[in-house]
């Protein structure tokens, strides 16, 4: 046999797949896709285009434009003191959950803890819990206590909810940080306060900083809490005040809905876009070691 | 502010794992000790201990006369330069370098002056502004390096610091540490696992294995007088050949035979107490084996043997050769012609064997060292002597060392 008959023979042994450019399977997938973006798509497109809508209604449609929504939704009283009630909310819970979440993650990140594995299982099992189971108790404790309807009180049990994951989180962002930076430090001669203000602090910054925006998200839409813990209406942070727009107050003024909704929405968009930042490499620790 | 280094029955034990074992080891003052052995041996376990990051598990360690088991490694006046080099990511170089000082609480402009001098020491003046990611590896390194040299401190530490560089450059490093430390003296322990910087480098070398020393000793001593065969086949390169011979002492003439010869033993050299007649190990540096047509006129011993595999070097060829049923490499000269399945004929100098117990792998021949002082040397039946309260890092001598040359010893 030649070579060219070898290469003719071996030819013929080909398998030639035939491609078809649209499989079924394809199309079925695509399809569930856009169908599950749609459910978030859509009601975000009622969001804009009712907004500024002249008359809006349940149906998504193109808007007869006018800002007369946001006028509107700008002059009211509990429109306002809602953003201000969620700032405070949000905030506090922020800033005692990332304390609390750094001072536990260093020492369950360095050192040499009994049962630290048990712990932090314990702790990712925790964050998986509905808040929700816990809102009975939870409410009668703070009817006990007197804690009812007040921000800072209610911003506690947020903070005690959100802390879990977020220890488990900031753990993660230590870990990344090698440990010989800081014995490094620590052979240079460095007080432990240095090491932790000089060292462990500008190292995990971005891990804090993602760790607060994303306690802050959270926080910014809780609902079920504040719901449950507060009661007054200057206390009602957004997400309740939504829910109020849609029933207490009567009849749908889908308008300011549609504007509040879009508003409230804008410091979580703004967060996001700040946090992936992080998330897309700006920093690293590359030529810390090899 | 020469300080010595001392460990004395230092043990080291993980949960289960023994990581170093009673370790009892002298660095002396200004002293450029190696510390060499392969991977996972306790290299780093040891230097950690010294520098605080890892407390021992039994055992003291002192630097200078100041027993520092329980000083943190912030006031142990130690710089280590790290395998991983663990610079900060956060900071250019000159903070990197600045970093010791300020948190000593160095004053600014004495800083500055001493950032600059230890920058141009190390060529570093051009790089100030960078961050670590954005230097190549030698650069790196020269931080580390930089890191630790500006400090000043008692005992410097270093952790395989060139193990990571090609080739050429760590060529380059070596030499240039050994110019360091001719030129600022501070004590030194420096781990490596390659032998050829613990052989260059070393005023001293100390070989470990699985977490216990094997021998301390100047590098030409550890080569012409290894301790045992881990401490001959780790030192050298090929690798020392093994070979099994017997002993036997005839009317007070101690002779081994091995590889189909016979030859008496050398009146220059001494057993040691442990040497019985029966089985034992000898051991053949490759370029004691040489071609006989190459060799000098003191190899009186001929081995006929046949060519296994040459590996040509450039300068030198290596010759594995089947000798006997055993197979052994030696050194010939470059272009000899040579080939696969050559019978050839190896010469050996008798004053060149190194003879070992079969069992316990311990050297059993005394070898006179080069110019014919016997000089002190350890040998690792790591065990503390009672009688010396641990004050010394030699190990428990062969028991046939005199007396005499114990007392030369100490003095
Ligand atoms: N923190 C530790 N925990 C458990 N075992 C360790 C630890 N550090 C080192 N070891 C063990 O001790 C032994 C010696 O390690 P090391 O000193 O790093 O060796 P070398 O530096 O000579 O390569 C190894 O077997 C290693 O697995
Ligand atoms: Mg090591």
């Amino acid at each position: 046999m030649s070579a060219v008959e070898a290469r003719r023979a071996g030819a013929e042994k080909l398998i030639v797949v035939p491609y078809s450019r649209v499989s079924p399977a394809a199309v079925a997938t695509n399809m569930i896709l856009i169908l599950l973006g749609s459910f978030f798509l859509l009601p975000m497109l009622w969001m804009v285009f009712a907004s500024v809508d002249s008359n809006p209604d349940w149906a998504i449609k193109l808007p007869t434009p006018t800002l007369a929504n946001f006028t509107d939704v700008l002059g009211r009283a509990d429109a306002i003191s809602s953003f201000r009630s969620s700032l405070i909310l949000a905030g506090t819970t922020t800033v005692v959950t990332t304390v609390l979440a750094v001072l536990a993650a260093y020492p369950l990140s360095r050192m040499h803890i009994p049962f630290k594995r048990a712990f932090m299982l314990a702790i990712l099992f925790a964050s998986g819990l509905p808040v929700s189971m816990l809102i009975v108790p939870v409410y009668q404790m703070y009817v006990y206590f007197g804690w009812l309807d007040s921000l800072y009180t209610t911003a506690l049990f947020l903070a005690a909810s959100s802390l879990p994951f977020a220890i488990w989180l900031m753990k993660n962002f230590i870990d990344a940080v090698p440990a010989e930076l800081e014995q490094a430090a620590a052979i240079d001669g460095a007080s432990t306060a240095r090491i932790l203000r000089e060292l462990v602090l500008p190292l995990t910054l971005p891990g804090i900083a993602v760790t607060a925006i994303y306690t802050f998200i959270n926080a910014w839409g809780a609902f079920i809490i504040p719901f449950v813990l507060t009661y007054s209406p200057d206390n009602q942070p957004g997400p309740v005040e939504i829910y109020n727009f849609m029933g207490s107050h009567g009849l749908f003024k889908f308008g300011d809905l549609a504007v509040f909704s879009l508003l409230f929405s804008v410091p979580v968009i703004v967060l996001y876009l700040f946090m992936s930042r992080y998330f897309s490499g700006a920093f690293n620790f590359g030529g810390a070691v090899k | 502010m020469l300080s010595e280094v001392r460990f004395e029955g230092v043990h080291k034990i993980f949960g289960t794992e023994t990581a170093v074992e009673d370790l009892n080891l002298r660095v002396n003052a200004g002293e450029f000790l190696v510390l060499v052995g392969p991977s996972g041996c306790g290299k780093t376990t040891t230097l950690r201990m010294l520098a605080g990051l890892e407390r021992p598990s039994y055992g003291r360690i002192l630097i200078g006369d100041k027993l520092v088991n329980n000083v943190s490694p912030r006031f142990r006046d130690v710089a280590m330069v790290f395998q991983s080099y663990a610079l900060y990511p956060h900071m250019n170089v000159y903070d990197n370098l600045a970093f010791g000082m300020r948190a000593r609480g160095a004053a600014g402009s004495v800083i500055a002056q001493r950032v600059k001098e230890t920058a141009e020491v190390l060529g570093l003046a051009q790089l100030m502004k960078r961050r670590p990611s954005e230097l190549s590896g030698g650069q790196r390194q020269r931080v580390a390096l930089g890191r630790a040299l500006i400090r000043q401190p008692q005992v410097f530490l270093m952790d395989e610091p060139l193990s990571n560089l090609d080739a050429g450059l760590r060529v380059q490093m070596r030499a240039e540490l050994s110019r360091l430390h001719e030129r600022f003296r501070v004590t030194t322990l420096y781990v490596t696992h390659d032998q050829v910087e613990a052989m260059t480098m070393g005023d001293r070398i100390a070989v470990m294995n699985s977490g216990r020393l094997q021998q301390v000793d100047a590098p030409e001593t550890l080569y012409d007088n290894p301790a045992n065969i881990f401490v001959a086949g780790f030192i050298g390169s090929p690798r020392m050949n093994f070979v099994r011979g017997s002993l036997t002492t005839t009317r007070g003439v101690a002779a081994v035979e091995f590889l189909g010869v016979t030859t008496p033993l050398s009146s220059r050299a001494k057993l040691t107490a442990e040497a019985a007649d029966g089985a034992v190990t000898v051991g053949l540096r490759p370029e004691d084996l040489m071609w006989r047509r190459a060799a000098p006129p003191e190899s009186t011993l001929t081995l006929s043997a046949e060519v296994d595999v040459v590996e040509p070097m450039g300068h030198e060829a290596y010759v594995t050769a089947v000798c006997a049923g055993e197979t052994v490499t030696s050194r010939f000269p470059p272009r000899s012609g040579v080939r696969t399945r050559d019978r050839i004929e190896l010469a050996l100098n008798p004053a060149r064997l190194h003879l070992f117990d079969a069992r316990s792998g311990n050297t059993i021949l005394q070898r006179p060292v080069a110019g014919g002082a016997e000089l002190p040397r350890s040998v690792g039946e790591a065990r503390v002597d009672e009688s010396e309260e641990g004050r010394s890092e030699r190990q428990r001598e062969p028991h046939t060392r005199s007396a005499q040359s114990r007392a030369e010893e100490i003095s």
